[in-house]
């Protein structure tokens, strides 16, 4: 059912002017099931009242019916689901024919929302009540699902289709932040120093509030017509970093704009009055009536009352008196003295016939039948600032507007490191200290008059140009303005409530006293226990009230309190902004596409896309990896291994920094030998591992893991800088390609195609030759990783597709498959060779490894060497150990967990079934007296059931290595 | 003229080499150095030109059109291990971008301000590229400018994939392999 009306209270008006609908561009659309209609330019909020719809939305927590408040993207009031996106904000939100439109967080609909049952059970949910009531584990589930239930805002639909967005890096010399008469001056002013200039503003248009003032217009023409000006209306300064580094978000994409200096001319935002019943539909801040009026011409009322505070809340009156709207009372808060800075607005006022009561103050708005505001009860105010109840006097009104003071927008400046400080005399936080590079200007700086602001704006505008290198500029302030345009307190207390300080969260005065009462008597403590400013308006029309009341009941000044930290984002993004296009970069080998010939099954292996096997018809997966296994075994199989980090050092003390960086000795390494080598960090844990081979006396060329190539090479980097020895790094993992070409018929089909001897003699194990191989210059390593004879050949990338070809055809008769990485952890399992990140883990040191034999303890210094010997003293406090598993039936997984009396003992790091071995073997980190047992042991299953298994010796498949030393062939 | 265009430049020859005494070295085989770091030389032939870029202060990239036999000279020198010179693989794949709109599509893949650079200066970048290494060596083209893009060729084929989704829904084109 859709929402009530009431007689149209507001409505559109005639045409006039300026306005920014067009009206010849009627728009249909559908709000909670029912169709309206608007016009182009029209925002949502902005067509339904003008059609007369009464309330938009239900509030957070009680369920309260809500319309406009701010109508400027302050307050999260008009909270709507549009065309199934939700949470889109009804006040600034463009109409578009034939939306579809429903409010968020209701029960049954808008009109008939069962939840507003809450509204009556109030007292029952103070402030911070969750936290007494609730946190029995018991029944904390039941609790947490009836909230999320009750509470929020919209759904996100699980079935969204996924909207890719651009995202673009921007530059400009000078970024003004806010169009209005300081923002627009500045820019004018950095632009005729000769600067480039952005002007970036949340409004469809420039001039921000002060949209009827001639000289204002002048700039505005003049800045469209500035080559060195780029405007860009609709889009949000919703992050402020570093190094001027500012997020911008308009319609289409997040722009990530780096400017050499930033003006902040963000203007400041109004806060409303705090009193019973504020949030009832047709109670709005003045700027909101004044928006609506002038951009939509959609009346806010027939019968208003104003509740003032501020030179500004008389203005408002005479500009809708202007247009023909009566204005029935203006009820200041302050004295007729403290008043005087609008005495000629005031004459004007009471000419009109608008009845005019100083020093009171609103009681409570009155409900009516639809729930909207038709009066006011209001009452004289005391010394200090207290309503007297037996005095109230009671006005008919069906618009109730606010104006009664500012909070300055200096979130962003805050963001960027600025620093604010509080003014008495305007009752506003104001700039204090700024960040190199930024500057302020306009209200949001106290400037307040508007040809004061246009000089403010043109101030700030020529030293940002200046310190951008354009143009010169003296420093000469502007003057603050000497009126307050701020209550020092806009609240008034009532015994029963609804007086609310924060819209979001339904957060009334004595939520806020309860909390302080509590002890939460700071403003972080109170904002996080309370909620205040934690809702998606981020405290931009509560936070200055809560700190008042704060501040009150603490008996000191706001600004001895101060404002809470302000973070990104300024206003919500969507997160399709942040993610932007989500570029996915793969890396390929240079054999990607011989591996997608031949049926590879591609799996991601860190950043890489790798095959986990070749699938071939008539094999499944478990079949095509155990062939692969056997032809490795029995004849020969070829696997790419060009994903491993490949690093070349040169240099006359090359090998005194590879015997630094390595645990194992490498300056005694023979020219055209290699070694294992094993990286710790300063802590002993390892961090890496590879073969590392001496190509000449000032040359060496090593391995690291796939994933660990380029943190190797960053930290060796950085360490070289470091020490400063002769030597110099090369990364030349992406250059050049490598295969493993292993089985027990691998050197005779290499050895055609080879310019150097294979013969064992020749060419032993742990060997490595420069050589040609099928043309190419390649290096060969006699490596045993698969512990199979074997070479692993490093060619140029761009020879790699030549080099594999030809490989594959020397094989094609004698059984030689391709492998991928499933049977590559077969085979290594088999041998039981460890892989680094995955059988060790942040904390695994070579003792634990049974890598010891790796390590050079001897050597006057390696990285991780000192750690190493504290380590070894205090024994291990756990170690890798093969393991067996006899019984058929599902296997373990990795990660599962070893029990031995019931306690847990170990946990497995790798397993799997072995065809070779007939049997399922795995490596297990175990407590030390387990590993020494060597005994049966249980491994928790994934269902929960025990499977038995045994420590055995590893390698598991020729312990002597006599086939990866080729005794048998030699 | 082309508002942008994306053509691959794999064939182009490619030498790298660094080393306390690579630049010495290098101005021996008759090669003009650049005199600071990260920026490059271009020396004008009959094949398009040799561009040498200085990488820091004692890293060089050479690249030049396959069919000159100037980079095989170079090579082959650097092969022989002079003293204090050592041989880096350059192995990279490349593109180059032009057009009018090539600073602006930049801008959506890269943090750098290329309408900003000087290339009086000859700058030669090294920076991110949608989260990929990259050295962009920037040429005045006759009507525009041009860049030349290299990155390590492992993501060279992703690499370019995302470019040209970029560069058409930017409203260019994806030429292939230069003529």
């Amino acid at each position: 059912m859709a929402p009530s009306r009431l007689g149209h209270v507001m409505r559109r008006l005639d045409p006039h002017p300026g306005e920014w609908i067009d009206r010849s561009l009627p728009l249909g659309f559908t709000f909670e099931g029912r169709e309206y209609h608007g016009f182009s330019g029209d925002t949502i909020s902005s067509a339904l009242a003008a059609e007369g719809v009464t309330y938009l939305a239900r509030s957070f927590k009680y369920h309260r019916p809500r319309s406009i408040l701010s109508f400027a993207n302050h307050d999260s009031n008009v909270l709507l689901c549009v065309d199934g996106v939700p949470n889109v904000r009804g006040d600034v939100t463009p109409l578009i024919a034939g939306m579809r439109i429903e409010a968020v967080n209701t029960h049954g609909g808008l009109a008939l929302d069962k939840a507003r049952i809450l509204d009556y059970l109030g007292r029952f949910l103070p402030v911070g009540f969750y936290y007494k009531a609730f946190h029995s584990r018991r029944y904390f589930a039941y609790w947490e699902r009836l909230f999320r239930r009750m509470t929020g805002l919209g759904q996100v639909s699980l079935h969204a289709v996924r909207r890719a967005t651009p995202k673009r890096y921007g530059f400009c010399d000078v970024l003004v932040i806010g169009a209005g008469p300081s923002g627009v001056a500045a820019a004018l002013a950095a632009a005729r120093a000769g600067a480039s200039v952005t002007l970036v503003d949340e409004g469809m248009r420039c001039g921000g509030s002060a949209v009827s003032h001639a000289p204002l217009q002048k700039l505005i023409d003049e800045v469209y017509q500035s080559a060195s000006i780029s405007v860009r209306p609709q889009t949000e300064a919703s992050g402020c970093y570093a190094d001027h580094w500012v997020a911008l978000v308009d319609r289409v994409r997040l722009t990530k704009m780096r400017a050499k200096a930033v003006v902040f001319a963000t203007g400041v935002i109004e806060q409303p009055a705090v009193f019973r019943n504020n949030d009832l539909p047709g109670v709005m801040l003045a700027t909101a009536a004044l928006a609506l009026l002038s951009r939509h011409r959609v009346s806010p009322g027939r019968r208003i009352v104003m509740i003032a505070a501020n030179l500004e809340a008389y203005e408002a009156c005479l500009a809708l008196s202007a247009q023909g709207i009566r204005v029935e009372a203006i009820i200041d808060l302050r004295s007729q003295q403290e008043a005087l800075d609008a005495d000629a607005e005031m004459q004007n006022c009471a000419a009109l016939g608008m009845e005019i009561l100083h020093s009171h103050a609103p009681y409570r708005a009155i409900a009516g039948p639809d729930g909207a505001v038709c009066g006011l009860d209001y009452g004289p105010l005391d010394p200090n600032l207290r309503v007297d109840s037996r005095k109230l006097r009671r006005i008919s009104c069906d618009a109730l507007l606010m104006s009664v003071g500012w909070a300055a927008a200096a979130q962003l400046l805050q963001q960027c490191g600025g620093k604010t400080r509080f003014c008495d005399s305007l009752q506003q936080f104001i700039p204090d200290e700024l960040p190199t590079g930024t500057f302020a200007a306009g209200r949001m700086n106290g400037v307040y008059e508007i040809a004061a602001r246009i000089a403010d704006g043109e101030r700030a505008g020529a030293l940002a140009a200046a310190h951008a290198g354009h143009g010169r500029a003296g420093d000469a302030p502007v003057p603050r303005s000497t009126r307050r345009p701020s209550h020092r307190f806009p609240i008034i207390d009532h015994p029963a409530a609804r007086n609310f300080v924060d819209f979001d969260e339904d957060l009334q005065v004595k939520d806020l006293e309860n909390a302080i009462q509590e002890g939460f008597d700071s403003s972080e403590l109170l904002k996080r226990y309370s909620t205040v400013g934690m809702g998606p308006s981020q405290g931009k029309h509560s936070h200055m009230n809560a700190l008042r009341i704060l501040a009150r009941a603490r008996g000191i000044s706001p600004g001895e309190l101060g404002l809470t930290t302000a973070r990104p984002m300024y206003h919500p993004v969507p997160m399709k902004y942040l993610a932007g296009r989500s570029f996915h970069i793969e890396r390929r080998t240079p054999l990607d596409s011989d591996h997608a010939a031949i049926g590879a099954v591609w799996m991601p292996a860190g950043n890489w896309r790798r095959p986990e096997y070749y699938a071939r018809t008539g094999e499944n997966r478990e079949q095509s990896v155990a062939a692969e296994v056997r032809a490795v075994r029995n004849a020969v199989g070829l696997i790419d291994v060009g994903t491993l980090g490949k690093i070349e050092v040169y240099g006359a003390q090359a090998g005194i920094f590879l015997d630094r960086v390595y645990a194992g000795r490498l300056a005694d390494l023979r020219v055209g030998m290699t070694r294992y080598g094993l990286m710790l960090d300063e802590s002993g844990v390892i961090v890496d591992d590879g073969v590392v081979a001496r190509l000449g006396q000032e040359a060496f060329y090593f391995t690291t893991t796939t994933g660990g190539s380029a943190t190797v090479f960053r930290e060796l980097l950085r360490l070289n800088a470091q020490w400063g020895l002769d030597c110099a790094l090369v990364n030349v993992t992406g250059h050049r390609a490598a295969v493993n070409f292993a089985g027990p018929l691998s050197r005779d089909i290499l050895q055609p195609l080879c310019n150097v001897d294979l013969s064992e003699a020749a060419f032993p194990y742990l060997a490595l030759r420069e050589a040609c191989v099928a043309g190419i210059a390649a290096r060969l390593l006699r490596v045993g990783f698969v512990g199979e004879l074997g070479y692993e050949i490093h060619v140029p990338a761009g020879r790699a597709h030549e080099l594999w070809q030809a490989l594959m055809e020397a094989g094609r008769t004698l059984g030689l498959r391709a492998f991928g990485v499933e049977a590559q952890r077969v085979l290594r399992l088999e041998k039981g060779h460890l892989i680094v990140g995955q059988d060790t883990d942040g904390l695994t040191d070579p003792i634990e490894a049974n890598a010891m034999w790796a390590v050079g303890m001897k050597k006057p210094f390696f990285i991780g060497q000192r750690s190493l010997k504290i380590l070894a003293a205090r024994g291990p406090r756990q170690l890798l150990v093969g393991i067996e598993i006899s019984a058929a039936g599902r296997l373990p997984r990795e990660c599962h967990l070893l029990i031995r009396d019931g306690e847990i003992a170990g946990r497995v790091t790798s397993i799997l079934r072995s065809q070779t071995l007939g049997k399922a073997i795995g490596l297990a980190m175990v407590v030390p007296e387990l590993a020494a047992s060597a005994g049966e042991l249980a491994i928790r299953g994934e269902g929960g059931e025990m499977i038995a298994a045994k420590i055995v010796p590893t390698p598991f498949y020729d312990p002597q290595l006599l086939r990866q030393k080729a005794v048998t062939a030699a | 003229m082309n508002q942008l265009t994306l053509q691959l430049m794999n064939e182009r020859a490619r030498v790298g080499c660094k080393g306390p005494r690579a630049a010495e070295w290098l101005s021996g085989q008759g090669l003009a150095i650049p005199a600071g770091p990260n920026s490059y030389s271009f020396a004008p032939d009959a094949y398009g030109g040799l561009v040498l870029a200085r990488l820091g202060s004692s890293e060089f990239f050479l690249e030049h059109d396959a069919a000159g036999d100037t980079l095989r000279r170079v090579a082959a020198g650097i092969a022989t291990w002079p003293p204090g010179v050592y041989p880096v693989l350059r192995e990279d794949c490349g593109w180059l971008l032009s057009g009018v709109a090539a600073e602006a599509m930049l801008a959506e893949v890269c943090s750098v301000d290329f309408a900003a650079l000087d290339l009086s200066a000859r700058p030669v970048i090294m920076t991110l590229m949608v989260g990929v290494a990259v050295l962009i060596v920037p040429l005045s083209g006759a009507s525009d400018r041009q860049y030349r893009i290299w990155c390590d060729p492992t993501y060279g084929s992703s690499l370019g994939e995302t470019l040209q989704r970029v560069i058409v829904e930017c409203g260019g084109a994806y030429l292939g392999v230069t003529a």
